[in-house]
């Protein structure tokens, strides 16, 4: 359902809109006009002079505090509508902002890192051809692939431990549990949720860490596959309550329908309702997925913090960094190059979030649409 | 075939052959709880049971179980027992097999039979496709019961034979040896005990539902139980045993009484603001009643109990500013989004740009608080408590943005429209209808988020973060520190733009410092077990009353 529109309706909606500004202008009070002006001016002078450091950022706030107040006291209807309007855009803003800063902070070493591609420079690809991160040797390298590795990993234990084991529990509350059980178990997994990654971290640093190390006759102390057990269940959660909300959705005359025709309720659940919920319990367990690679605490101090590669690749007993971990692990120590390239993971991080995040909204989505059917 | 006459799903009577097969499930959890035991040392392998080793009397277990189930499936087939079986047990359950049979036969190729790279490949294969062909193949009965018992016998008579014994290990020969790995029967024991049982308690307790449609269903819900049930063990083992370790060095040295406790001074002091003169002063001190030292003390040498007083006061003056700066900013947008804009690509865009913000790692905030807000306080960029409190505030902003618009969407259109219809204008409507019916809504999620940013450490440790051990000295006191000057920006407060502490990144700082000497704390890690029982009742007191609120407003808001 792409919507194209042609240039001449485009023309249209931009005349309908500037017309309609134009009834706005007109129609409202010149005094309310003056001062959502200023108002407006002042707020983004403030914006523009925080970002420069100004220390008249705050007069220029003052005078949007004033300016408001003023509104508020004259035109409380146009105030009330024009502030909402820009907590708004200033919430939406974040999301641009974080985005333009990591980017920005990490530019010197996308330029360090720049490699020819078929003879043309590819800024930042060096960081993902080579395997070492050395920022002390002559000349230094930053390569991303040692943290992306464990990332990896770690990710893909914490999403087999997390996806079914969620999903099942999805199903249990919403289609199995007793009413009682289940205003336990619900709770229950919330506060999972509510446990600080730091504890687990702490758990797992003085207590799995070592245990592990002497089951195991492992040199040192840090395993990817405990992490990514631990950040599983951090995850699981977060799929639990979305993919629950997704077996919510599915109409129940679907499945009174199946149950009318005499199956079980377990048959009715692997016929009707899973499929029928699939795209939302895969959206969940994307989700899911987002959480264990950012997941940043427990990898922390729970890995050895050496930015390297097992050997063999699937060698999950012994971990060594992981994206999020090395920033924790590195800031404060870490100066020019290096500092710039713990934004790079910065963004790589943000960016494959951002995606997931996005592709599991467009799957939900889709789903609402195909079982609500038109709206 | 039992077709003929009365195979219904739901039957009364229990058969003699369905004693034996929910015998045979009860068999299969105690092994698994056996397993679970001996992982952590509770049952020690070697001990001997009636002149016998745990080993082998467990691989004795593992062996009659796996029998039993293969004889059920035997049975079934041979219509000695009356079941009702579908044609096949279904691809999933085929696929899953072929996997667990793949390794397990590959492992035995590579390793015990020492065969190079294509041939352990080829083994793994042959032996995968049989499992396959067993299970998805044959009529249900057999084809559910057969890998499944074949697993457990063949585990089990590794055991019995002390092909796997006490002096059995495993070091993958391929891994370096810096990075060597050795596999004990201590660990592999119970893991393939355990493995093996759940497999043949859910093979055992579809032929105890006489396989068909009933016995997947058993089988289905004792897996699905199971999974329920070890959620909330875990959870329950996690936070008792945080509670058990914490609580020693929490509860040293508390005292109640009149007068046990510091003193506080309430002092309140009128000054003209720039030439300094105190009009007028009150000032009372107070004892407090109770003495609890590990949450009002700093860290010092001379301290009897060391305690994490600054933490907890850096962890509210946190919560206070991100609840200050998020709140307004989300239920704002969420008036504006929900009220007065028009569903559309503006709004879509929106949503789909907070539910993002919402899935940003936290370490991704605390660079951009690094980049942004760090620099900008001070000349010098420096760590700061504002800088921190704005990070989190950025963080709690999308969930309160989330739940307040759910929230105000599930305002029925009839108040609106009702109000609308006496007249009143459209944010007196807001003010006075809609925001009052969405509060429990706002407040349950401002509470939940509130639990969750208390909690979160990593973006402090780039924005915020100083000092490993701090006196109670060193406590921000932001009330007391605001100061107005002439020059812009005319009141600045110290306290906010210095680097503090707080209750997860002191606990980030003592796993990171190893040791508390220089500080006078004696035993760090009990000091980082007390820590982390007061950050747990913190961050679960947010949470316990952020859902007791909305079962409360749940049970007494229902709009439809």
């Amino acid at each position: 359902m792409v919507n194209k529109r042609t240039a001449s309706q485009w023309r249209t909606a931009g005349r309908r809109r500037i017309a309609a500004a134009r009834d706005f202008v007109e129609e409202t009070d010149p005094d309310a006009l003056v001062v959502g002006a200023i108002g407006t001016v002042a707020l983004f002078g403030a914006f523009v002079g925080f970002l420069l450091t100004s220390s008249y950022t705050s007069i220029a706030f003052v005078v949007f505090l004033a300016s408001v107040g003023y509104g508020w006291w004259r035109h409380q209807e146009l105030t009330a509508r024009g502030v909402t309007l820009a907590m708004t855009v200033a919430s939406s803003l974040i999301l641009v902002l974080i985005l333009a800063f990591i980017v920005l902070e990490a530019w010197p070493v996308i330029r360090y890192e720049t490699s020819e591609l078929l003879g043309i420079p590819v800024p930042g690809l060096g960081a993902f051809t080579s395997t070492s991160w050395d920022p002390r040797s002559n000349p230094n390298s930053f390569s991303m692939l040692p943290m992306i590795h464990g990332t990896l990993l770690v990710t893909a234990i914490a999403t087999l431990v997390a996806g079914p084991l969620g999903v099942a529990a999805a199903l249990f509350l919403s289609e199995i549990a007793p009413p009682v059980v289940r205003e336990f178990v619900k709770p229950g997994v919330e506060i999972l949720a509510g446990i600080p990654s730091i504890v687990y971290g702490f758990i797992g640093f003085v207590i799995i860490g070592p245990w592990v190390s002497d089951r195991f006759a492992i040199v040192g102390q840090g395993t990817y596959l405990f992490v990514g057990i631990v950040v599983g269940l951090m995850a699981l959660p977060t799929v639990v309550s979305v993919a629950e909300d997704a077996i919510n959705s599915v109409p129940e005359p679907m499945k009174s329908g199946s149950l009318a025709m005499g199956t079980t309720d377990w048959q009715t659940m692997t016929t009707i309702t899973i499929p029928a919920a699939f795209s939302g319990v895969s959206a969940a367990v994307l989700l899911g997925v987002g959480r264990a690679i950012g997941e940043t605490m427990a990898a922390t101090v729970m890995l050895r913090n050496e930015p390297k590669i097992g050997e063999p690749l699937y060698n999950v007993f012994y971990g060594f960094e992981t994206l999020t971990s090395v920033v924790a692990n590195k800031y404060g120590s870490a100066v020019g190059l290096q500092e710039s390239a713990l934004y790079l993971a910065g963004i790589i991080l943000f960016v494959s979030v951002l995606l997931l995040s996005v592709g599991s909204q467009l799957i939900e989505a889709h789903m609402h649409r195909k079982l609500g059917g038109a709206e | 075939m039992a077709g003929a006459t009365d195979a219904g799903v739901v039957r009364e009577e229990t058969s003699r052959e369905e004693t034996v097969a929910g015998a045979t499930v009860g068999l299969a959890a105690l092994l698994f709880a056996l397993g679970l035991a001996a992982q952590f040392d509770l049952v020690s392998l070697t001990d001997e049971v009636a002149g016998f080793r745990t080993v082998t009397v467990l691989g004795g277990l593992l062996l009659g179980l796996g029998l039993a189930v293969v004889s059920f499936g035997a049975g079934s087939r041979l219509d000695l027992v009356q079941t009702d079986p579908d044609h096949s047990a279904g691809l999933i359950a085929g696929v899953l097999f072929t996997g667990i049979w793949f390794v397990v036969g590959g492992l035995v190729a590579s390793q015990t039979l020492g065969l190079g790279g294509v041939g352990w490949v080829v083994v793994a294969l042959v032996v995968g496709v049989v499992a396959f062909a067993t299970t998805a193949i044959p009529r249900e009965d057999v084809g559910s019961t057969l890998p499944a018992g074949a697993l457990a016998i063949f585990f089990g008579l590794a055991m019995l034979t002390g092909a796997i014994g006490p002096s059995w290990s495993w070091t993958p020969a391929n891994f370096p040896e810096s990075q060597s790995v050795t596999f004990f029967p201590r660990v592999v024991v119970p893991v393939m005990v355990m493995f093996s049982s759940l497999v043949v308690g859910w093979a055992a307790a579809k032929a105890y539902g006489g396989f068909g449609a009933r016995g997947r269903h058993l089988g289905a819900h004792l897996l699905i139980y199971l999974n329920a049930l070890s959620i909330i063990v875990v959870l329950f083992v996690l936070v008792a045993f945080v509670f058990l370790k914490g609580i020693d060095p929490v509860a040293e040295g508390v005292a109640f009484g009149p007068g046990v406790g510091p003193e506080t001074t309430l002092s309140f002091d009128l000054v003209i603001p720039f030439v300094d003169v105190t009009l007028f002063g009150v000032s009372h001190t107070v004892a407090w009643p109770v003495w609890w030292p590990f949450v009002m003390n700093g860290a010092a040498i001379l301290n009897d109990v060391n305690g994490v007083w600054p933490a907890v006061v850096g962890t509210i003056w946190l919560v206070v500013g991100a609840v200050v700066l998020a709140v307004p900013l989300g239920v704002g947008s969420a008036i504006f989004l929900t009220e007065y804009a028009e569903r559309g690509r503006f709004t879509q865009v929106v949503e789909v740009a907070t539910n993002a913000l919402w899935s940003t790692p936290s370490i991704v905030f605390g660079l951009f608080g690094a980049a942004f807000l760090v620099p900008r306080f001070t000349p010098q960029p420096k760590k700061s408590l504002l800088a921190g409190m704005i990070t989190l505030g950025f963080m709690l902003l999308p969930l309160v943005l989330i739940t307040s618009r759910e929230a105000m969407i599930a305002v029925p259109d009839e108040y609106r429209d009702a109000s609308a219809a006496l007249g009143v204008s459209k944010w007196q409507t807001i003010r006075s209808v809609v925001l009052p019916a969405a509060m429990p809504g706002v407040v349950t999620g401002v509470i939940l988020g509130v639990g969750r940013i208390a909690g979160e450490t990593a973006p402090l440790i780039l924005t915020m973060g100083g000092g490993t051990f701090v006196t109670a000295g060193q406590a921000a006191s932001v009330v007391n520190s605001f100061e107005l000057t002439l020059s812009p920006p005319f009141v600045t407060n110290p306290e906010l733009t210095q680097a503090t502490t707080a209750l997860p990144y002191q606990l980030y700082q003592v796993i990171l410092t190893g040791t508390g000497a220089t500080a006078g704390v004696k035993d760090i890690t009990a000091f980082g077990w007390g820590t982390a029982l007061v950050l747990l009742v913190v961050v679960l007191s947010f949470y316990a009353i952020g859902i007791a609120t909305r079962q409360y407003f749940r049970s007494k808001l229902q709009y439809e």
